[in-house]
């Protein structure tokens, strides 16, 4: 029976042929599309394990070994709005722990830095960044300690007495290979969270594959009729229904199969590609993605599999009646529960605005379930928008056209809608992202880039923060800035001014906040003047204690007038200095310089500017913007695909009353507005709907979780989104010359 | 009766296609005409002289030879007309002429006449029958409207059997003349 | 009589099969004419060059007098639109209409409103027997009633010709005498011409005349000229 079935599949003609390519192809996609989803999922626990190492001086590592103790000290540094992992290593002895990614720890006066930030140093002048690192370079740190191609990391040689110096420096014995339970802000590889990101890629997947199945289902229903003809000719003759399923189900399992192989050769294509979407901030090593062994297995026999299991359900009707399907019946028309769950989604995500839940666990159980309620309440919900909108037009038109495309589609919705279901998925899933996302960017990027003031300022602020920085100890001051540092930071080309701010052990002008008491930092007001973005002195004031947080406050107060404290100039020089703050023309080279001299100054210190803030915080949601793109465009093809199948599909259906009404003189362009209603009707009364409850999701999430105001999108947003509605039309409107010839005077034959 | 009606003008028509011997002339209609049941010897000869009586055919000199017979028919200007008329004019459009209209189409085929123009002469009769039938059957009651269908079953028969011996006619020809 | 629709010497060929060859045909007004012919010769084609759904190869096709092979696609749709009405053996209503819209589709085509259409369509159905019939769809009706429709459907729009192709191939016997006395009957109420192609010389024998194609050639004969 097998080999026969086989001969059936490869000889079926044209029509068969083009069936059994169109299910292939989508096979393909949908198998290249989960791979590349296990793969990502599979590179995200190789990124995370790659940067296990950087939680090394983490207060919770506490693994020991009996080896020489290593010292050390990391800490975030950053350039241009990217973030440098920067570690100072000394070893007491030979045997001291070396990280991964590394032949040897560097010497004193020798740093090694990673690829990326190699071919940085080459593009930049020294003075904004090289020169922040003592030494030379020795080597290059492995990709075994990156995360990323593009992940910037440096590891610095001292010796013992230097690093030991340092606030942070811990002396260790081993190097970190997970993620301690207590960090002291010293955790700098715990890297993405992998629930949460397991998450995110369902999502993304389930949007990526759904039109995938949608294709293959409409493929599959491709000439459904002659098939289900065909299969009705057999059990006449007397095939058993069993023999029959045989038939269907090795007609289908080739097919996958045949999709399944292609599917890993678009895997393959797809890798690189995979590879470049940050969907943690930054690319993937194309290494990183990769198949584990059972997954690849599972993924090859599972799919033809499954695809044999569903051809068997398809034919259900066939099997059991040899007469077939020889009437059109009308479908039961869907009924009104199903706007249920897309009414329960949103009435669950307006109810969290109302009842904002207190835990962590009880608003991703909310949200995700709600908008997972959404998706689904489209999906259902569909169908019966779908029908509800055909009927209200089909009952008034008096065009012929409208009137038939209208009838159909209230006719059997379902098969309308399922053209588009890929799309309006998509358009929701991009829609709801780029509103929550673009959001948070604009209010964010007001909130962390600071105001346009600060923006060029740049604060030296101590490395480690604690008691001592705010009760006027002197503990991890700048004893003094020498006059030569001064003069370099002056000489920076776009250096505006600087100003010193003082420790103030004798705790002048202290206020209570709460139950501790706030001890202002003393500030001469000729250098006030420089950085008015901080405030100003009362007139006549030689001395102002100002807030110490002024100076790391994103928002500026020039209209503050600091209080004058009774101490002369000369004896605040002598104070000090707990941070230093300078002021610029807002250029990326003077910032950098000016960071660089002050991190070579001073390594008790780390130099920050506002765009640090941002920039982190930026990446990853820019990330997620792009995955919400990339879903996109990877859909619209796919749907566009799927509709094309089914505007073909519903052409060939209806041949011959087509060739009729033609051949009675109904014009071409008649037909041709038939058709494209068919399709359009439903892509554009559910991409609205889509397009509003992604919208309307977004904004109750963003109303509910930050307290925002939804942002309008930006240009990007509707562009694609254009883009998608016009590129969907026009995959429509490409099918229409086939109507031409298949409706010629032939089709019209009688027999 | 039809049958025999015929035979004169059937033992004609083979006389149009050359002067022939009594011998040859039973010989031809026994192939082509008779369907097993042979035309007696008595037949032949009564009937040719009854068309020599009348003058369609005239009996040439005796050859020398075996046999009581060896006289050679010849058809006269008159028989010739006779023939030529009978040919042309469609049989009534009855249930049972199926023995005449084939008679006339091989003699038509033999004779290297239009066999198809004569059929569609044929056809038209037929139809006309028909017509009337159906206008019967329209406008009359009920036993004449059953009536009116029986006919139009036997007379679409026939119709059938025209349109398929005109889709034959080159094969059938073929025979004939061969 | 005035000759409605005539054909001089029409040839066409589909790639190497030549499906008509030298056909001439003339229709007057107000007849029924039956063409007739076995399976293949050509009478469906030439059915489709009358009525300017094919163009010939070459000759002419006369329609009231003017050309119309010559005219553009779109001016012979316009022309089947307006002047013609078609009933085929099957499969020509639209399945997602009801009876109803399926007869006022030719008067929606021609621009008349959908209430207007449907008020004429609608009388349609009590003569043709359909009573009640009015909004199912083609899979709810039996041959016979959806050939009934289909009948409506090509004469609601009062046209001056009819063409009817094998409009009885796929009824049985009664049945397709029911829809051809009714067709021959709502023709001539309306004076419309029919051009019948048929196959079956009992439903040719409503034509007043019939018309022979063979080999891609028609001849049309009337028993009575050739009768001694």
């Amino acid at each position: 029976m097998i080999p026969f079935s086989l001969r059936l599949t490869v000889s079926g003609g044209r029509e068969a042929l083009a069936r059994l390519v169109t299910i292939t192809a989508a096979v393909a996609i949908g198998v290249g599309l989960l791979l590349s989803t296990f793969a990502a999922v599979n590179a995200l626990d190789r990124v995370n394990d790659r940067q296990r190492w950087m939680n090394t001086g983490a207060a919770g590592a506490t693994a020991t070994a009996p080896v020489d103790r290593l010292w050390w000290e990391a800490r975030e540094d950053y350039h241009d709005g990217r973030s440098v992992f920067r570690v100072e290593v000394a070893a007491e002895g030979p045997t001291a722990p070396v990280p991964p990614g590394l032949t040897g720890l560097p010497a004193p006066g020798e740093y090694v830095a990673s690829p990326a930030l190699q071919k940085l140093l080459r593009d930049t002048p020294a003075a904004e960044l090289a020169d922040r690192f003592p030494g030379r370079l020795a080597g290059t740190v492995g990709d075994a300690a990156l995360p990323s191609p593009d992940s910037l990391t440096v590891v610095v040689g001292g010796t013992v007495d230097e690093v030991r110096a340092l606030p942070g420096a811990t002396a260790v014995t081993s190097i970190a290979t997970t993620v301690p339970a207590e960090c002291d802000h010293a955790c700098f590889g715990a890297g993405v969270h992998g629930d949460s990101m397991l998450l995110i890629l369902t999502v993304v997947a389930g949007a990526l594959i759904f039109p995938v199945l949608v294709f293959i289902g409409t493929a599959t229903r491709l000439s459904a009729a002659s098939r289900e003809q065909r299969f009705a000719a057999m059990r006449l003759v007397g095939a058993t229904p069993g023999q029959i399923s045989v038939v269907s189900a090795v007609e289908s399992a080739v097919a996958a199969v045949a999709g399944t192989l292609a599917g890993f050769g678009v895997y393959s294509a797809l890798r690189p590609l995979v590879a470049d979407v940050p969907f943690t901030g930054d690319r993937f090593f194309v290494t990183d993605l990769g198949l584990s062994p059972a997954q690849a297995a599972g993924v090859a026999l599972g799919v033809p599999l499954a695809a044999a299991a569903a051809a068997r359900l398809a034919l259900r009707r066939v099997v059991v009646s040899p007469l077939g399907v020889s009437r059109r019946v009308t479908p039961k028309p869907p009924r009104a529960w199903r706007l249920i769950p897309l009414v329960a989604g949103l009435a669950e995500l307006g109810y969290l605005v109302v009842r904002h839940p207190s835990t962590t666990s009880g608003q991703s159980a909310g949200y995700l379930s709600g908008f997972v309620l959404v998706m689904l309440g489209l999906v259902i919900g569909g169908p019966w928008l779908t029908m509800a909108a055909a009927r209200a037009v089909a009952r008034r038109t008096s065009r012929p056209a409208s009137l038939i495309a209208m009838r159909r589609l209230a006719d059997d919705p379902k098969t309308g809608f399922r053209a588009v279901a890929g799309l309006v998925l998509a358009l929701f899933v991009t829609t709801a992202t780029v509103g929550i996302i673009g959001t948070i960017n604009a209010e964010r990027g007001t909130a962390l880039g600071g105001d346009a003031l600060v923006r060029k300022a740049i604060v030296d602020d101590p490395l480690l923060a604690g008691d001592s920085v705010i009760n006027g100890d002197v503990a991890g001051t700048i004893p003094a800035v020498s006059a030569d540092v001064a003069a370099q930071a002056r000489a920076v080309p776009g250096f505006e001014g600087m100003a010193l701010a003082h420790e103030n052990p004798a705790r002048l002008g202290a206020v209570r906040r709460g139950d501790r008491p706030l001890v202002p930092v003393l500030v001469r007001c000729s250098e006030l003047a420089q950085i008015p973005m901080v405030g100003h002195c009362a007139p006549g004031a030689a001395v102002a204690a100002v807030d110490r947080f002024q100076f790391v406050d994103l928002q500026s107060d020039s209209g503050h007038e600091w209080p004058a404290v009774p101490i002369s100039p000369e004896e605040v020089d002598k104070l000090p200095v707990r941070l230093i703050y300078a002021t610029t023309d807002g250029s990326t080279p003077a910032m950098e310089r000016l960071r660089t001299i002050f991190s070579r100054n001073y390594p008790t210190h780390v130099a920050r500017v506002a765009d640090d803030w941002a920039s982190e915080a930026q990446k990853k949601l820019q990330g997620w913007r792009q995955l919400a793109n990339v879903v996109l465009l990877t859909t619209l093809p796919i749907a566009g695909c799927g509709l094309a199948v089914s505007v073909v599909a519903g052409l060939s259906d209806r041949r011959r009353p087509f060739a009729m009404l033609r051949l009675t003189g109904a014009p071409l362009r008649l037909l041709q507005r038939v058709v494209g209603l068919e399709s359009a009707l439903p892509l554009l009364v559910v991409a609205a709907l889509a397009i509003g409850t992604g919208f309307a999701s977004a904004a109750l999430f963003l109303r509910s979780q930050m307290g925002y105001d939804l942002a309008s999108p930006g240009a990007l947003y509707y562009g694609l989104t254009s883009f998608g509605i016009v590129a969907s039309l026009g995959i429509i409107a490409s099918t229409l010359p086939l109507l031409r010839r298949i409706t010629g005077p032939e089709a019209a034959r009688n027999g | 009766m039809v049958l025999l009606m015929s035979v004169p003008l059937t033992l004609l028509g083979l006389l149009e296609r050359e002067p022939s011997h009594g011998y040859d002339l039973k010989r031809d209609y026994d192939t082509f005409f008779s369907r097993g049941k042979p035309l007696p010897y008595g037949q032949v000869y009564s009937t040719l002289g009854r068309l020599a009586r009348d003058g369609k055919i005239v009996a040439g000199e005796a050859e020398p030879g075996d046999g009581p017979d060896r006289k050679r028919y010849v058809i006269t200007e008159t028989g010739a007309t006779e023939f030529e008329t009978w040919l042309q004019e469609p049989v009534a459009p009855e249930p049972t002429l199926q023995s005449v209209l084939f008679t006339k189409v091989v003699l038509a085929l033999m004779l290297g006449r239009d066999a198809e123009l004569y059929l569609d002469t044929q056809r038209a009769a037929h139809l006309r029958r028909m017509r009337e039938l159906t206008e019967l059957r329209r406008s009359g009651p009920l036993v004449d409207a059953l009536l009116a269908d029986h006919g139009l079953f036997h007379l679409e028969a026939d119709l059938r059997w025209i349109d398929l011996t005109v889709a034959r006619l080159d094969v059938l020809a073929a025979e004939v003349r061969s | 009589m005035t000759t409605v629709i005539e054909a001089r010497d029409l040839a066409l060929a589909f790639g190497e099969t030549p499906a008509l060859r030298g056909a001439s045909l003339s229709v007057e007004a107000g007849e029924v004419l039956a063409v007739m012919g076995p399976s293949g010769s050509g009478k469906s084609t030439l059915l489709h060059c009358l009525a300017g759904i094919l163009v010939p190869d070459a000759g002419e096709v006369l329609f009231n007098g003017q050309r119309i092979d010559t005219l553009p696609e779109a001016r012979r749709s316009a022309l089947r639109r307006d002047k013609f009405g078609f009933v085929f053996q099957f499969g020509q209503l639209v399945p997602e209409l009801t009876a109803e819209e399926n007869v006022a589709l030719p008067l929606l085509l021609n621009g008349v409103r959908r209430s207007a259409a449907l008020a004429e369509a609608r009388p349609w159905f009590a003569r043709l027997g359909l009573d009640g019939m009015q909004g199912r769809r083609s899979g709810e009706l039996s041959g016979g009633q959806a050939q009934r429709v289909a009948l409506a459907r090509g004469l609601v729009a009062r046209p001056q010709v009819l063409f009817a192709d094998e409009p009885t191939g796929a009824l049985d016997s009664l049945t397709g005498e029911q829809v051809m006395e009714l067709m021959v009957g709502a023709a001539r109420e309306q004076g419309t011409t029919v051009v019948l192609v048929t196959h079956e010389a009992r439903v040719a024998a409503y034509a007043d005349r019939e018309a022979i194609v063979r080999d891609g050639r028609a001849r049309t004969l009337r028993a009575e000229s050739v009768a001694p």
